[in-house]
């Protein structure tokens, strides 16, 4: 049992090595000299403005759900296309039937208002 | 096109919940919804009855569904089950919502896929489509936990729900991996057949055994995976509470009799000496035991019931013991007593919900005090509730724990202490059971306070009666469920 998995354990021990060693040597060896710029949580870009705890808008949510859900559509859609003649009638029947669910949810979305940014 | 006769309850769900989803999109009047939905699940669970009922062995087809779904008795069983308590509290939450101003069509969507999920889970044949099912479920009724958005009580319920139910989601999904591992089966037929043949890796295959027992624990409340149950049943609205309380438990208890009959039923996983039978007598005993204990102490009703649900959890466990040693007498018994708890509860949750009228919900006992003098007719179907609950002849529950204690019995060994140990918590819960009825009838309200004003909601009144009738029709007329009870579990030892 240990003999097989000695070589993950060595593994894992050099990793560790080398990562700790890395941060070691440049906290000790680098040379420091702090300004209230290197300081910043972000050296470029503007700086930060208000609390970090903010309210996001829970339209962003809804975009992006129905993002994933159309994207993950066309992610079935492709291989789908590419195995259609050896499907069959059976593989464009249970592509029709996913597609009418899908299609009753974005009418359902579109109807409820998600879609819309503005209100 | 047998396969799909054969899941047509399934499909009949589906079409139903986009129904109302457009339903919903595209009126603004929504008074009809909770009987659509009601409608749609009744339909499903008639479809699953009269296929029970006319005899014919279900359809087997292998080459679709088989492997994946099962097709039998069993499924068709919980179909009903999980139909039935499902278009109950749909008609609950028709009077609830609009009465409380929290009326919105999602919740009925929620209810329609929810129960679907549930249906998927109780027909679940291997180990995927158990997650797939468990997770289309759940998903539901974690959102409708938290469906009362303004109430930080319902949210908190809600957070908890979901947290701790993912983790118990990922401990059992942890748990199937295992079991891959030892017997390179996902199937629950396979993983039995390989386990029997003994090709399976003993120490694995008994850790992902009770990873997975400790995921379905969670699912059905069982001690000490029952934390969240009190502040979950609590926060949730009403008819979200009942749904819980009877479509997750029953569709939870069926996959558990899947796993542990059809997987795990051979000698070794199954003997009393090691595998899963200490391990469910002890969850009954701690579990039976805690949750009369913890009920006696609530001073809200819906808090009592919940700990009422855990105890509840516990007796079915002793069935489930018992399945390792009777097994169809012990799986017809849970069976039966999961139909029997699921009308009893709908009734009990939803007397609650008729004591609430506008802005002011009844939920203590505080609350109830007086009112069987004032409405006599409004208490009726609490005091019915809660002695099926507790066990009362002539009721469902009577006859629900009489089997399970039976079944116990005649198991013998050590599962007679288990039977006995039952009765006394049942004891223990006839104190706070009555202490409804004592509320009801002989106390008068503190002096200042209202006395509860019963809603009038035509959809209410027809689940208490539904299922008042189904109450009262299993306590004295048991026999013919019970057959379908058996005819259900002997199938599952038969294939």
């Amino acid at each position: 049992m240990f003999e097989t998995y000695l070589p993950v354990f060595l593994m894992i021990g050099v990793a560790s090595a080398v990562a700790l060693g890395m941060f070691l040597a440049t906290t000790l060896a680098g040379p420091k000299k702090p300004s209230p710029e290197k300081n910043l949580p972000y050296e470029s870009g503007s700086n930060t403005t208000g609390a970090n705890h903010i309210r996001l808008s829970v339209k962003f949510y809804l975009t992006a759900i129905l993002f994933v859900v159309f994207d993950i559509e066309a992610v079935f859609l492709y291989p789908w296309g590419g195995m259609f003649r050896d499907l069959g009638w059976f593989g464009f029947v249970e592509m029709l039937l996913f597609l009418v669910i899908l299609g009753v949810t974005l009418v359902y979305a579109w109807k409820k208002g998600a879609l819309e940014w503005e209100k | 096109m047998n396969a799909w006769i054969a899941i047509s309850p399934l499909l009949l769900l589906v079409g139903g919940g986009l129904l109302v989803m457009l339903v919903d999109a595209f009126t603004k009047e929504r008074n009809d919804l909770a009987t659509v939905t009601a409608a749609t699940l009744f339909l499903s669970a008639g479809v699953s009855l009269f296929a029970l009922l006319s005899g014919k062995d279900p359809v087997d087809v292998p080459e679709v569904f088989g492997a994946f779904l099962a097709t039998d008795r069993l499924g068709l069983f919980f179909d009903v089950a999980i139909g039935l308590g499902g278009g109950l509290s749909a008609l609950l939450a028709g009077g609830y919502l609009r009465e409380h101003g929290l009326e919105r069509g999602e919740f009925y969507v929620l209810v329609i896929f929810s129960a679907f999920g549930a249906m998927v889970l109780a027909r679940a044949t291997d180990m995927l489509t158990l997650f797939v099912g468990l997770e289309t479920m759940s998903l539901g009724v974690y959102a409708l936990a938290g469906f009362r958005r303004g109430s930080p009580r319902s949210i908190e319920g809600a957070l908890k729900y979901f947290l701790l139910g993912s983790f118990a989601a990922a401990i059992l999904l942890f748990g199937s991996a295992l079991i891959y591992a030892a017997t390179t089966h996902t199937d629950f037929a396979g993983i039995g057949a390989t386990v029997a043949a003994g090709d399976a890796d003993i120490k694995l295959l008994l850790m992902g055994l009770l990873l997975v027992l400790v995921g379905l624990a969670f699912k059905v409340s069982a001690v000490p995976f029952h934390m969240w149950t009190p502040d979950v049943y609590e926060g949730a609205p009403t008819p979200a509470t009942t749904f819980m309380s009877v479509v997750v438990k029953a569709a939870a208890f069926a996959v558990f009799v899947r796993v542990v009959i059809t997987a795990f039923g051979d000698d070794l996983s199954a003997s009393s000496a090691g595998g899963w039978p200490p391990i469910l007598a002890g969850l009954a005993v701690v579990t039976m035991v805690y949750g009369n204990l913890a009920a006696v102490g609530q001073t809200s009703i819906k808090r009592m019931l919940a700990y009422s649900s855990i105890a509840h959890a516990g007796y079915l466990l002793v069935g489930m013991a018992a399945a390792s040693v009777v097994g169809e007498k012990a799986i017809s018994a849970v069976l039966f007593y999961l139909m029997a708890y699921t009308v009893s509860n709908v009734l009990a949750f939803g007397s609650l919900i008729l004591m609430g009228s506008r802005g002011r919900e009844a939920v203590s006992f505080d609350d109830l005090a007086g009112v069987g003098r004032r409405h006599p007719l409004a208490a009726l179907p609490m005091v019915i509730g809660v002695l099926t609950l507790m066990g009362f002849p002539p009721t469902a529950g009577f006859f629900g724990k009489y089997y399970v204690f039976s079944a116990a019995v005649e198991a013998g060994g050590g599962f007679v202490w288990l039977a006995i140990l039952g009765v006394l918590a049942s004891a223990i819960g006839a104190f706070y059971y009555l202490r409804v009825i004592v509320a009801m009838f002989m106390k008068d309200p503190v002096p200042g306070e209202p006395v509860a004003v019963p809603m009038r909601s035509g959809s209410v009144t027809a689940a208490l009666v539904i299922s008042g009738l189904l109450v009262m029709d299993m306590g004295l007329m048991p026999g013919s469920m019970l057959d379908l009870a058996i005819a259900a579990a002997e199938q599952l030892f038969a294939g």
